[in-house]
């Protein structure tokens, strides 16, 4: 079994380019599609107060995470707003400030309602300090106060058909990330049956490995190749672009394993009931991107109202690896909680890799 | 050593193995003939345990190995009419492969591995891809992969097809060799007559999924030891003349390789007069005529009706 999956290994390095053109090809798509959760909007600014004001209102305005602003001369700010390189530019002042705009964008607005709140915030602060007889004290004190708030709120809410948590980011990052991953496995099972006509598969049926061992080695291999390309674009995606995982990155890597074990068991099935590796070329591009659109991968399955829809991406394995990722993430799930959707991608697994591994038995090449 | 008791395989629609009897001594090289779809590889299939028979049993050492296959797999080399190897694996790789799923022990399979490489002539080029080797080589490789763990018995399905003449004969030295310095038994099927004439003991022809004949070269040829062979050479082929040599009386078989024309007739028959007449009549030119004793080719054309290769 082992050199089954020593020698796969040695072919992936010989011929690394499939698995390399998938994964760069899913990190461009996910990336793209989740562009404006990734990355901060940056905004220029100009400014006539001393450098030392400046630069602590820029340190307050960066701590946000949706805007970057970034200190230039009133000259190249302008310039890029009218060239449309920047969405807005703004001139700050001591007690107000100025938004520059050439047309209406969705961003302009968001600026203009952060810039507001940063500078009703920092008024209501110079006020108090104006007022006190000791301003150092004053400052003190509410640098205290924003420190430790009078009323500790916290937010919980049920989670119910009717109420759903969107984050773009990760939505098309584990979309793509799933649905990539169905090509990565099932073209590689299907090797299986490539040897079966090459008659490698007879040669390995005559030696002392028994067939239970030849087929655990292929899968495992099948397996372990989805499982890095899957963490491997998880890596990418939390240290290069920063992503939020919501702090469950540890439990993500843990629970591709169920959606992987479903994907090898329907890869199997698939190589089962095809005649030719032609067939199967044409089949596996259809199941997935038809499975991709109806378990959510493309689009937050909560948006599909088609109650018959609905009920076809519950025979579909992204509907559950979704639901397991987003769950884990997103809503903050427990194992417990998942535990659903664990259990019906196992189930789903079994089942196709039991019923493939008999037409496969079955099958004369 | 090993007995094959009428065997037999059917599938929906097809017989493809009907009753075939035939028996293997330790150290015989025997050669099972037989023109495409003749059952060779259905037959080689069965005796190697890869398919289950229909009925009938393969008797390894006096003990069935239908029930326990294991008893012919661990002494069993196949050589597959395909290429059954790793493109892009190199030769040594290929080998260490085959012998870690055979379970040779690691410094057991680097002494292999190096002894098989000297057996088929590849040492040098063990680090190369298979996938830039010429025919022959991914032939002798294929042959290599088979010998790995020492089998007692190698069974070989048309180990020589498609590659230049210059590796052909490697690939027979080295067979030749296998069996007279390591005892090893050899069961080769071919569609090349020459091949079994100069490695078999013994020659089984398969037509149709049944052995129609059996025994010794000797044996074989001397089915048709009242006949003779006349080979005509003619300069262009005419449907009229060969119409009308099928239509004599004592041509027994006939096959043509355009411009040539080969007759089966009883030795006691003077044809030839008939020969030269109808070609007259026919304005045909005959270039030469060759009266030779019948070789295991005509023997075969005799039986099947069919050339080798058809």
């Amino acid at each position: 079994m082992r050199g089954i999956v020593w020698a796969n290994f040695r072919m992936l390095l010989r011929k690394p380019g499939a698995f390399i053109a998938t994964t760069i090809i899913c990190i461009a798509f996910a990336y793209l599609l989740g562009k404006s959760s990734f990355t901060k909007v940056e905004v220029p600014v100009y400014s006539s107060l001393p450098e030392e004001e400046v630069n602590s209102i820029i340190e307050e305005l960066n701590k946000g995470d949706a805007f970057e602003f970034i200190v230039e001369d009133e000259k190249e700010v302008k310039n890029k707003v009218a060239a449309g390189s920047a969405e807005a530019g703004v001139l700050l002042e001591g007690s107000s400030f100025t938004l520059f705009q050439v047309g209406n964008t969705e961003n302009f607005h968001l600026i203009n309602q952060y810039m507001e709140r940063y500078y009703v915030k920092r008024l209501k602060e110079k006020a108090v300090i104006d007022l006190a007889a000791d301003s150092n004290q004053a400052f003190e004190k509410i640098t205290e106060v924003n420190g430790n708030q009078l009323f500790q709120l916290s937010v919980a809410s049920f989670s119910d058909e009717n109420q759903w948590v969107y984050d773009p980011g990760l939505q098309s990052l584990f979309g793509f990330a799933l649905f990539f991953s169905i090509y990565t496995v099932a073209f590689n099972v299907v090797e299986i049956l490539r040897e079966k006509q090459l008659g490698i598969w007879d040669r390995l049926i005559l030696s002392s490995t028994s067939k239970i061992e030849m087929y655990v080695g292929n899968l495992l291999y099948c397996f372990l190749i989805g499982y890095i390309q899957i963490a491997l674009i998880f890596v990418v995606f939390k240290y290069g672009a920063g992503v939020d995982f919501y702090g469950s990155f540890g439990k993500t890597l843990i629970l591709i394993i169920p959606y992987l074990f479903s994907i090898v068991a329907l890869s199997i099935f698939l190589t089962g009931i095809v005649k030719t590796i032609g067939q199967f070329n044409a089949l596996v591009p259809l199941i997935s991107v038809s499975f991709a659109m109806l378990g959510g991968a493309y689009w937050p399955i909560e948006i599909i109202t088609s109650d018959t829809l609905l009920t076809i991406s519950k025979a579909i394995p992204i509907t559950y690896g979704m639901e397991l990722l987003k769950g884990a993430t997103i809503s903050g799930l427990s194992y417990s909680e998942l535990l659903y959707p664990i259990s019906i991608l196992i189930l789903m697994g079994v089942v196709m890799m039991g019923i493939g591994i008999r037409l496969m038995e079955r099958r004369h090449v | 050593m090993l007995e094959v008791v009428e065997l037999s395989k059917h599938y929906k629609n097809k017989k493809a193995v009907k009753g075939v009897n035939l028996y293997l001594e330790k150290g015989e090289t025997v050669g099972l003939l037989g023109p495409n779809g003749a059952g060779k590889s259905t037959t080689i299939s069965l005796i190697s345990s890869l398919v289950n028979p229909t009925s009938g049993d393969v008797r390894l050492k006096n003990e069935s190995i239908l029930r326990n296959p294991e008893k012919i797999r661990n002494i069993l080399g196949v050589v597959p009419q395909d290429i059954a190897l790793y493109m892009d694996l190199t030769a040594k790789e290929n080998l260490e492969f085959f012998g870690r799923i055979h379970r040779i022990k690691k410094k057991e399979l680097q002494r292999r591995v190096d002894e098989v490489l000297d057996i088929i002539g590849l040492q040098d080029r063990k680090k190369d891809l298979v996938k830039t080797f010429s025919g022959g080589m991914k032939r002798r490789l294929n042959i290599g992969v088979a010998l790995l763990h020492e089998p007692e018995l190698i069974i070989m399905d048309e180990p020589t097809v498609g590659i230049d003449p210059q590796s052909r004969n490697y690939i027979l030295e080295t067979v030749k060799r296998l069996n007279v310095e390591k005892n090893i038994t050899v069961l080769y099927t071919s569609h090349y007559m020459e091949e079994v004439e100069y490695l078999c003991d013994r020659i089984y022809i398969m037509d149709h999924g049944e052995v129609i004949a059996a025994g010794t070269k000797e044996e074989i040829k001397s089915i048709l030891s009242a006949e003779q062979s006349i080979a005509i050479k003619v300069e262009i082929l005419k449907g009229e003349y060969l119409q009308l040599l099928q239509a004599l009386p004592n041509v027994k078989n006939i096959s043509v390789q355009d411009p040539a024309i080969t007759l089966i007739v009883p030795k006691k028959v003077n044809i030839l007069k008939d020969l030269f007449k109808l070609a007259e009549e026919t304005k045909t030119n005959i270039i030469s005529v060759h009266i030779e004793t019948p070789t295991l080719e005509d023997v075969f054309l005799h039986l099947t009706g069919r050339q080798l290769r058809d």
